[in-house]
């Protein structure tokens, strides 16, 4: 439950022998890989490599096979492509992309017929009712007809134009249109012609397909329709036999040619000085060895291994170690950012609280197995990353379920076992328990409080940040405050009377000081003369409001885990109105009321309870001791899944 | 209970959800990026509260002025959707977007008289309204004369505005003069009608008008002293006769400013010259960053509203902004102005 150590690594050796030394550092699946540039010294004049990659343009003619026919490349072994000329397998890949293209426009011909046939018939049927040979009205010599379409607007309009001769009639509309026709004299067809147009009419062009009357023409498209679509059926089946029958062999092609691209590729962030190049990267120590021994063959090429803090301008990456519980939880973490090197891994912290706070508000033991059971099947067929976590949270669930004595809402199920137990405290039942429910979930958050301030306070000194760990509000001094007024109060309550004036200024004045002078203490500390900077006046005032701020602060974020209680009170309540619901319904209805009552309630309350939990997580927790600006261990490696744009 | 004095309370929910579903940053950003009137209405119809006006509409073939009408009478239809919705359509106030269009129809027209042109005025006119309106807008897209005019308007209340009009030995006529008094008489009868609003109800709206008029005022005031160097008396004869948070002395003030710098520079002292410095918006940029104003206000009186007048108000301006960004990229986009440059115009 660590940040992996690691080591710092420098690579040299011959220009010859980068390709290969790539090679196997994208295989061995540890080294994370840093541009060598950014090595001190180096910036000036150390080359990097800015070469035009020749692995390109076969792999953007696989990329543009596999857009056009929607198959997409997987990596295989390619030994039988490897004992291949270059220029044999680029002849190959434009062979079979000939090949391709060729039934590629047949189909899109026949789209292309098929499309502009549908659209005829489409506007065709619109003139459905029209009884007439369409033929014998284009063959009038003295009048000019237009089919086609009129937005209603315009339609609206043609009553401005009632000394114009032309008479447009419609047969079918639509929302925005009418489907219809105009008429005109020959003689002032071009004027009518400009006003439709401006009345933006969409003339249909459909003498070619149309013959005798609207009816005869339906039938005539219908049939030209299907002969087009048979034919791209039969040109999309040739495709996909083409496609079945090489991608064995572009398989291959593609796999050894990515391998190829990608490594070329990192030879950028290499850095060549006489005719010799320099890697950088980081390796897990536990690696280490392992990593080694890679280069034992390579007689030129040197391995130096240093500490990861070697290099003052590089920031280590960040690989988190965790178990098997822990390990879903990192998702969160790294949703939220990773720790930096020297911090501390809190997967295990968020793992504890987050399956314990979830199962507190969403107890209940059936609704607890269920959702359990849910992600198990959701990360065992869909690989759905949520669903570890749901198994954690369902079982902790469940568990509580069973301390409040709650099955599927049934809040009575358990009484008798129980009882048969001898257990006489439990079932805990929420409802009669209201107030002690609150004031457990103040004193829950309290204490994942104080051991955050617990947690920031050890970084803090571990990081010589002393006005963090000694002076902060999440610091000693903090601590202390906080701490003291928790036991003043609830001492208060209990009718013992600790809170005097010496534990007033001691405990309570003296490290709201320290806060208020973090900035000079902590200069005091590290024995470094304190620089005021904006005058006297402006330090008081910012401090002050900064040290309002940290009041106001631990007030809200110890009352901000009320809302656990509030959600357990919750979850309880609508099981309440479900089994109301049921029983109020005939007893026939009743399971079908309580199984969607379940579901919905699980559904609501699992959302709402996990968003809130991680809310918690993230607020009132991480804030306090986590600063998430790692940058992560990415391992360099070949991408198959990526294609080349 | 008084009809006018009632909240309405589901209106104002009504206009909310509506507003929800307006043209979003996002949507912006994706349309200054398209290449064609055809990827525009595309992505209206797919993507938009535009989608069901432009259902039927072939993307690929529409004209762009055919599309753009359809945006316009979608944003009437919204306004009509609103004021429906619990019959505040009865009350008054309610119609002032109607009143507007009439009034934009009548400037449209003085246009077409004195530019006397042979181009068909009835393009631009919004021909859904018709029905709704004081006069036939088929019989006024007809006129061609001034005197014809009038006397189609004869038993509408904008003939006594502009009975005292004449036309000049062209046959033309002062459009300033027209356009002032209709506005005027608009803003009359909107201030007119609020006053029967409940007292609260009624100062908000009100306030929300005045800013409009202020703002109206001084972009206009600006044109007149950077474009034509008008002096103040010119200047404030165009000029609506109200004042919001713009007192008399500072209008006079402003408008007697030289020339453009020195009307940023009075401006700028006054409360929405401070409001548009701590906008973060570039004074010098003053008529665009005016309408900025215009905008955030409208926004903010239908984000705390609970009055369904300032509301409807508020919502129907905003639209209004919408309508008008739509347009400029579809402007923008056919005659190929960068989509940076486009951006800069798009209020939001």
């Amino acid at each position: 439950m660590s940040i992996e150590k690691m080591e710092f690594v420098n690579i040299s050796g011959p220009t010859k022998d980068l390709y290969p030394v790539i090679v196997k550092l994208s295989e061995c699946g540890c080294f994370h890989m840093e541009t060598a540039s950014k090595m001190a010294g180096k910036e000036k004049g150390a080359p990097t490599i800015k070469e035009e990659n020749p692995y390109t343009a076969v792999l953007k003619k696989l990329s543009e096979i596999s857009a056009r026919t929607g198959v997409k490349f997987e990596s295989t072994d390619f030994s039988n492509a490897a004992d291949k000329e270059a220029s044999d397998i680029e002849a190959y890949v434009d062979d079979f992309k000939e090949r391709l293209s060729v039934l590629i426009e047949r189909k899109r011909t026949a789209e292309e017929k098929l499309a502009s046939y549908e659209q005829a018939l489409n506007q065709v049927t619109h003139l459905k009712g029209l009884d007439i040979d369409l033929q014998q009205i284009f063959s009038c010599e003295h009048i000019k007809v237009r089919f086609g379409r009129l937005p209603i607007d315009s339609y609206n309009k043609l009553p401005y134009y009632d000394d114009k001769i032309f008479y447009f009639t419609y047969f079918t509309e639509e929302p925005e249109y009418y489907w219809g026709v105009y008429f005109t004299p020959s003689f002032c067809a071009e004027e009518v012609d400009d006003i439709f147009n401006s009345l933006y009419f969409e003339r249909v062009h459909i003498a070619d397909f149309v013959h005798g009357t609207s009816e005869d023409a339906v039938e005539e498209l219908n049939a030209m329709i299907d002969e087009n679509r048979s034919e791209t059926e039969a040109c999309g089946k040739d495709i996909s036999e083409l496609m079945a029958e090489e991608k064995p062999k572009l398989d291959e092609i593609f796999t050894l040619y990515k391998k190829r691209h990608d490594s070329f590729d990192l030879r950028d962030k290499a850095v060549i000085t006489n005719d010799k190049f320099y890697i950088i990267g980081f390796v897990p120590k536990r690696d280490s060895d392992e990593f080694l021994k890679l280069f034992d063959d390579m007689d030129g090429v040197s391995v130096l291994m240093q500490p990861a803090d070697a290099n003052g301008r590089l920031k280590p990456p960040i690989k988190l170690r965790n178990n098997k519980f822990t390990e879903p939880f990192s998702m969160f973490v790294e949703m939220y950012g990773l720790p930096s090197y020297n911090g501390i891994n809190p997967t295990t912290f968020v793992a504890i609280t987050y399956t314990l706070l979830f199962g507190i508000m969403f107890g209940d033991f059936g609704q607890g197995v269920v959702l359990a059971i849910l992600g198990a099947l959701l990360w065992k067929f869909k690989k759905f990353s949520l669903g570890p976590i749901c198994v954690r949270i369902g079982i902790s669930g469940a568990v509580f379920g069973l301390l409040y004595g709650s099955v599927f809402g049934y809040e009575e199920l358990l009484d008798p076992v129980y009882e048969k137990l001898g257990i006489t405290f439990l079932p805990f039942k929420i409802m009669d328990n209201v107030t002690t429910i609150l004031i457990g979930a103040i004193v829950i958050g309290v204490v994942i409080m104080i051991i955050s301030i617990l947690i920031n306070i050890i970084m803090g000194v571990k990081n010589k940040n002393y006005e963090e760990a000694l002076f902060g509000n999440n610091g000693i001094a903090g601590l202390v405050f906080f701490g003291s007024i928790l036991v003043g109060a609830v001492a208060t309550l209990f009718g013992a009377h600790i809170v005097n004036a010496a534990y007033i200024i001691i405990l309570i004045v003296l490290p709201l000081v320290a806060m208020f002078m973090r900035e000079p203490l902590s200069c005091w500390v590290k024995g470094r003369k304190f620089h005021m900077e904006g005058g006297i006046s402006d330090f008081i005032a910012s401090n002050f409001f900064e040290v309002f701020e940290f009041l106001l602060g631990y007030a809200t974020n110890t009352l901000s885990f009320v809302r656990i209680g509030g959600f357990v009170l919750s979850h309880a309540s609508m099981m309440l109105v479900v089994m109301a619901l049921a029983e109020s319904v005939s007893a026939g209805a009743a399971p079908i009321v309580v199984v969607i009552g379940n579901i919905f309630v699980m559904g609501i309350e699992g959302l709402l309870v996990g968003i809130q939990t991680l809310r918690l997580e993230f607020y009132e927790i991480f804030s306090r001791f986590y600063s998430g600006e790692g940058v992560p261990f990415t391992p360099v490696k070949i991408n198959y899944d990526e294609n080349i744009e | 209970m008084n009809i006018t004095h009632r909240s309405y309370n589901a209106t104002v929910a009504k206009v909310r959800a509506m507003y929800g579903k307006r043209v979003s940053a996002s949507d912006y950003s994706e349309l200054v990026n398209k290449q064609s009137v055809s990827e525009i209405a595309d992505y209206l119809k797919k993507n938009t509260h535009y989608s069901e006006i432009l259902s039927s509409v072939d993307v690929n073939t529409v004209h762009r002025g055919f599309l753009e009408s359809l945006l316009r009478r979608f944003n009437f239809e919204m306004y009509l959707k609103i004021t429906g919705f619990e019959r505040i359509s009865k009350q008054e106030f309610y119609n002032f977007k109607i009143v507007n269009a009439e009034i934009d129809v009548i400037l449209s027209c003085i246009r077409h008289i004195n530019a006397n042109s042979e181009d068909r005025i009835i393009n631009d006119i919004p021909i859904y309204i018709n029905g709704m309106t004081h006069f036939d807008l088929i019989e006024i897209a007809k006129v061609h004369s001034f005197e014809e005019m009038l006397a189609l308007l004869k038993k509408t209340p904008y003939a006594d505005v502009l009975k005292d009009e004449h036309t000049d030995s062209n046959g033309k006529v002062d459009y300033s003069s027209c356009e002032v008094k209709l506005r005027t008489m608009y803003f009359n009868r909107l201030e007119n009608y609020v006053s029967r609003l409940a007292p609260q109800e009624a100062d908000m709206v009100n306030s929300m008008i005045l800013i409009d008029i202020d703002l109206i005022n001084v972009i206009n005031a600006y044109r007149m002293t950077a474009f034509f160097g008008e002096d103040e008396k010119t200047i404030k004869e165009m000029m609506f006769p109200f004042c919001g948070r713009l007192s008399e002395k500072k209008q006079t003030e402003i408008y007697s400013a030289p020339d453009a710098e020195e009307f940023i520079k009075r401006f700028s002292k006054t409360y929405y010259g401070r409001q548009i410095s701590d906008s973060g918006y570039d004074m010098n940029n003053l008529e665009d960053n005016a309408n900025r104003l215009r905008f955030k206000y409208a926004k903010l009186a239908l984000k705390t509203s609970s009055k369904a007048s300032a509301s409807v108000y508020a919502f129907t301006y905003l639209m209004g902004v919408e309508l008008k960004n739509l347009i400029c990229i579809i402007e923008g986009v056919r005659y190929g102005i960068p989509a940076k440059e486009i951006e800069k115009l798009i209020i939001i």
